[in-house]
């Protein structure tokens, strides 16, 4: 499944001031990305404890949405791509009611393995129901002008990325800090039984929590799909975990710890390539090394509070 | 001060919280003594800092002479110092005697090899772990349970059955946090028997944590008394149960409550 | 039963010396089948026969860790791949691998190195168990789905070198044309040797150590059990024997490339063992012989087919599909499996046999 991983980046011959500050664009635009997926299994961890695996699939379920509401109902753009993160956010209701629901009381490794399961599940339906040959992503042509700036041709695109996700960022903040909802997330995440027996409907928020995280998730992978606009059934796999890592990286139940671990991913990732071109082959093992790293040295993350073990 | 057993000045801050505040006790070989308090008072908190399931903010904690205070949890229960468990946790799909069998696992002789290709000296060790451990739920009342799954098994059993596994550890110090929780009188009677024979046949050196006051005065010989992470009393039982900070703290955490 | 006769005596002496013969008995009854198979066997029956016991060596050493210690670790096909790696390495003639590596020339010691099919497959469980030994670290440092997604890590780091590090591994071409060393007795023997020496050290104080750590880690360390050597004695084991299936497997498909271990093989290891019920070797062998029958069973429903004069193409991925539904619904419906946590043993079949001839 992992052979269809994305296409590598162009190399990087030389590095003079432009192109770094080039890459350093790419970055972050890359690491936005991370952050905006990093953020639903940072939230659905927060409350589940559960890595939800299917998490990345489902940027793949919204580039293909956004594409059948352009090429199938020709909606424009702009109404497609909000109608396909809706529908990637009742998606996320959806996968939790049916694989992880059943499991709340369940030892903690058979609902990770359910989750495996409706990962595996979600990319091989798409295989089987959508074909496995790529589909091009119609990019409106808005994204697609270059502008010059400081000597530099940047692709619009590569502009509005991050300033998206901190936009999206903005919106969740509030949501989870300054409405009703968000604190009963809030207290879901800090102590979950006190949380139902304070009469709180915890399926509501859990729903909410899949909603608003799928929903993220979905805007992340449009614009991935804008990005490198060759859509298959498993391009959700590798955006997916290295997201996760991303979440590790900034502490995991922490929304804003997301972001910044998925730009510090990005622009890792991306820097290491320029500057060492050598190692380009191995850049999607890099993730998995900064992963180890955190683990061994702050298994809290960036942003993270101290695990602590309940005696 | 004995060489014996001693927590000097615990403290365990979790973030701004301190839950157990100049914590001190010494304790000298077959003695046999209680820690009460309300709910909340840092009981337990206690116990996991003497056993190094967390480690403790501040303090130290002597054991036969030796500092053990940052040991990890294994290395301080194969030292001799064994625990229960408040909230029960045994090895609920295991059976009753395997859980006691594991106890005997730190203490094993033969190596992984031995174990691996069944060699006799291996065999003939099993067969005495196997035959300790009946003798020990023999004692506890659990012999023809031996073969249950220990989730199975009725919650005053756990709790007998928790006893056992520590004992075949082969504690010299054993911490017993709240054993007669959930029992009926009769078989909270049966287990001050139970515990003073245990205390007497092997040689153990007890400290426990019970909110049964009439369990408590009539086993333990001295008592420590436990409100908001602070020691308010020290004494017999007589002494305690005449002692105004101890009527004070509890009648105020049952108003509180 | 009376006490005496469940603990010591003359009647557990005799049922042992039973159980050896009849565990004798059923091996010979096996090498019989084997010889059969051999002999007068299809291609397909003895293909089908060889990846049975593959995946029986891979699911038993898969649930040690899964099963047995309740440990989720993802990255079994990081050791099938050094195994597979490893022996091929040690296997192939300094001419097979001048004609593998076309793009860059293989380094040396590899070059020169050579050896034959048994020291080889041990050489690839022993580097396999090396590499295991040196992320044990990171990874018992963590437990649940941190542990997890550390594994699938080290899985994918492990195919990211295989692809990149071509002076070793010739990357994504593989190897090619290895000689073709596995068959029915190898494979078994291997399986056979396997199912022996985990079951052996479940049973064994060890294992039941482990059982404890699964069970509840923290009361299990208050018992004076130190989680990380057990662990890690599993881990080693479980890398080991992964390894070892990693050499056979390259010598019965005798063409090996990152493709093939890639995290979709974990996942069928996952369901072997789901399916048979997590943390018994039984339920890890049923598992395994079911998936290598139905596997090649389902099959079909990939090939194109021809219903009443209409071909009908193949779907490709609606294997996968069936397979991760019947890991979902397994593990949400019936998540102990076929066999739950109980094991075979000759002494249950004679109770259930005696107790159905009570009935009567």
């Amino acid at each position: 499944m992992l052979s269809y991983c994305l296409p590598p980046w162009k190399g990087f011959q030389s590095v003079s001031g432009t192109i770094f500050f080039q890459q350093l664009i790419n970055g972050m635009s890359l690491g936005s990305l991370y952050g905006l997926v990093a953020i639903g299994y940072t939230m659905v961890y927060g409350i589940l404890r559960l890595i939800n695996f299917a998490h990345g699939d489902l940027l793949m379920f919204a580039a293909y949405a956004a594409i059948y509401c352009v090429t199938l109902f020709s909606l424009p753009w702009t109404l497609s791509f909000p109608v396909a993160i809706l529908m990637t956010g009742l998606m996320g209701i959806v996968l939790d009611r049916t694989a992880y629901k059943p499991l709340r009381n369940a030892p903690r490794i058979s609902l990770l393995i359910s989750a495996i399961g409706a990962s595996f599940l979600l990319e091989n339906l798409a295989l089987v129901v959508l074909g496995g040959v790529p589909k091009a992503f119609p990019r409106p042509d808005v994204f697609d002008q270059v502008i010059e700036l400081w000597g530099l041709r940047i692709q619009v695109l590569t502009i509005y990325t991050p300033v998206v996700t901190l936009a999206l960022l903005a919106g969740l903040l509030f949501i989870v800090y300054k409405t009703k909802a968000g604190k009963a997330m809030r207290a879901a995440s800090k102590d979950f039984e006190t949380t139902r027996l304070m009469g709180i409907n915890l399926d509501r928020i859990i729903a909410l929590t899949f909603l608003l995280g799928s929903s993220l998730a979905a805007a992340g992978g449009i614009m991935w799909a804008m990005k490198y606009p060759q859509v298959n059934p498993f391009m959700g796999v590798f955006p997916g975990l290295k997201a996760f890592i991303a979440a590790v990286l900034g502490g995991i139940g922490n929304i804003v710890g997301a972001v910044i671990g998925g730009f510090l991913l990005g622009l890792g990732e991306i820097l290491i390539v320029a500057l060492l071109p050598e190692l380009a082959q191995y850049r999607d093992a890099f993730a998995f090394v900064i992963l180890i790293l955190v683990l061994l040295f702050r298994p809290t993350g960036i942003m993270g509070e101290p695990l602590t073990d309940k005696v | 001060m004995s060489h014996f057993f001693r927590a000097e000045q615990l403290v365990m801050r979790f973030g701004g919280l301190t839950a157990v505040n100049d914590f001190s006790i010494s304790m000298e070989p077959g003695e046999l003594v209680g820690l009460i308090g309300p709910n909340g008072a840092g009981k337990t908190t206690v116990f996991n800092m003497i056993t190094g399931a967390i480690s403790a903010t501040s303090g130290r904690v002597v054991w036969l002479g030796e500092e053990i205070t940052q040991f990890p949890l294994h290395v301080i229960a194969s030292r001799g110092i064994a625990r229960t468990f408040q909230n029960i946790r045994l090895f609920t799909d295991l059976t009753a005697l395997d859980n006691v069998m594991v106890s005997f696992h730190h203490k094993l002789r033969a190596n992984f090899w031995d174990a691996m290709f069944g060699l006799p000296a291996y065999r003939r060790e099993e067969r005495r772990i196997k035959e300790e451990s009946l003798e020990l739920l023999q004692e506890m009342g659990l012999a023809h349970m031996a073969m249950e799954k220990a989730g199975a098994l009725p919650y005053g059993k756990q709790r007998r059955l928790e006893i056992a596994r520590a004992l075949a550890t082969k504690p010299r110090l054993l911490l017993l946090d709240e054993p007669a929780a959930g029992m009926n009188p009769q078989e909270t009677l049966e287990l001050v028997g139970l515990v003073r024979e245990l205390r007497d046949k092997y040689a153990l050196t007890i400290l426990l944590i019970e909110h049964d006051m009439k369990f408590v005065m009539r086993l333990c010989e001295r008592i420590k008394v436990l409100d908001y992470g602070y020691t308010i009393a020290e004494g017999t039982p007589a002494e305690i149960q005449n002692n105004p900070e101890v009527i004070k703290a509890y009648l105020g955490s049952q108003t509180h409550a | 039963m009376p006490g005496a006769s469940l603990f010591g005596g003359w009647r557990l002496m005799e049922r042992t010396r039973r159980n050896a013969l009849l565990n004798l008995l059923a091996l010979l009854a096996l090498a019989y089948a084997l010889y059969l198979f051999d002999r007068y066997g299809t291609d397909y029956q003895v293909r089908i026969l060889n990846n049975m016991a593959i995946f029986i060596t891979l699911a038993v050493s898969y649930n040690l860790i899964n099963g047995v210690c309740g440990i989720l670790h993802l990255g079994p096909n990081a050791f099938v791949a050094i195994g597979a790696y490893t022996s091929a390495l040690l296997t192939m003639s300094p001419m097979e691998k001048q004609m593998n590596y076309i793009i860059e020339p293989l380094m040396w010691p590899f070059s020169v190195l050579n050896a034959p099919f048994l020291v080889a497959l041990i050489a690839g469980g022993l580097l396999a168990a090396f590499f295991a030994f040196l992320i044990s670290f990171p990874v018992f440092r963590v437990r649940g789905d941190y542990l997890a997604i550390v594994t699938l890590g080290f899985g994918e780091v492990v195919r990211v070198i295989c692809n990149a590090f071509q002076s070793v591994t010739n990357g994504p071409l593989g190897l090619k044309g290895l000689a073709l060393h596995s068959n029915l007795w190898w494979t078994w023997g291997v399986a056979v040797v396997t199912i022996t020496a985990v079951s052996k050290l479940v049973q064994s104080s060890y294992g039941r150590a482990m059982k404890a750590i699964r069970e509840d880690e923290i009361a299990a360390r208050a018992m004076g059990i130190d989680p990380f050597k057990h662990l890690l004695m599993a881990f080693l084991i479980s890398a080991f024997f992964s390894g070892v299936a990693g050499g056979l497997l390259a010598h019965l498909i005798r063409t090996i490339s990152p493709t093939l271990f890639t995290f979709f093989l974990t996942f069928n290891l996952l369901i072997m063992i789901v399916v048979g019920g997590l943390g018994s070797t039984t339920g890890a062998v049923i598992g395994a012989a079911l998936f290598a029958w139905g596997g090649e069973a389902l099959r079909i429903v990939e090939q194109p087919v021809q219903v009443a004069g209409l071909k009908i193409p193949g779907i490709p991925g609606m294997r996968m599909v069936v397979f991760s539904l019947i890991l979902m619904v397994v593990i949400i419906f019936a998540r102990h499996g076929i066999m739950g946590r109980h094991e075979f043993s000759w002494d249950w079949l004679f109770h259930k046999v005696r107790f159905g001839a009570a009935r009567d």
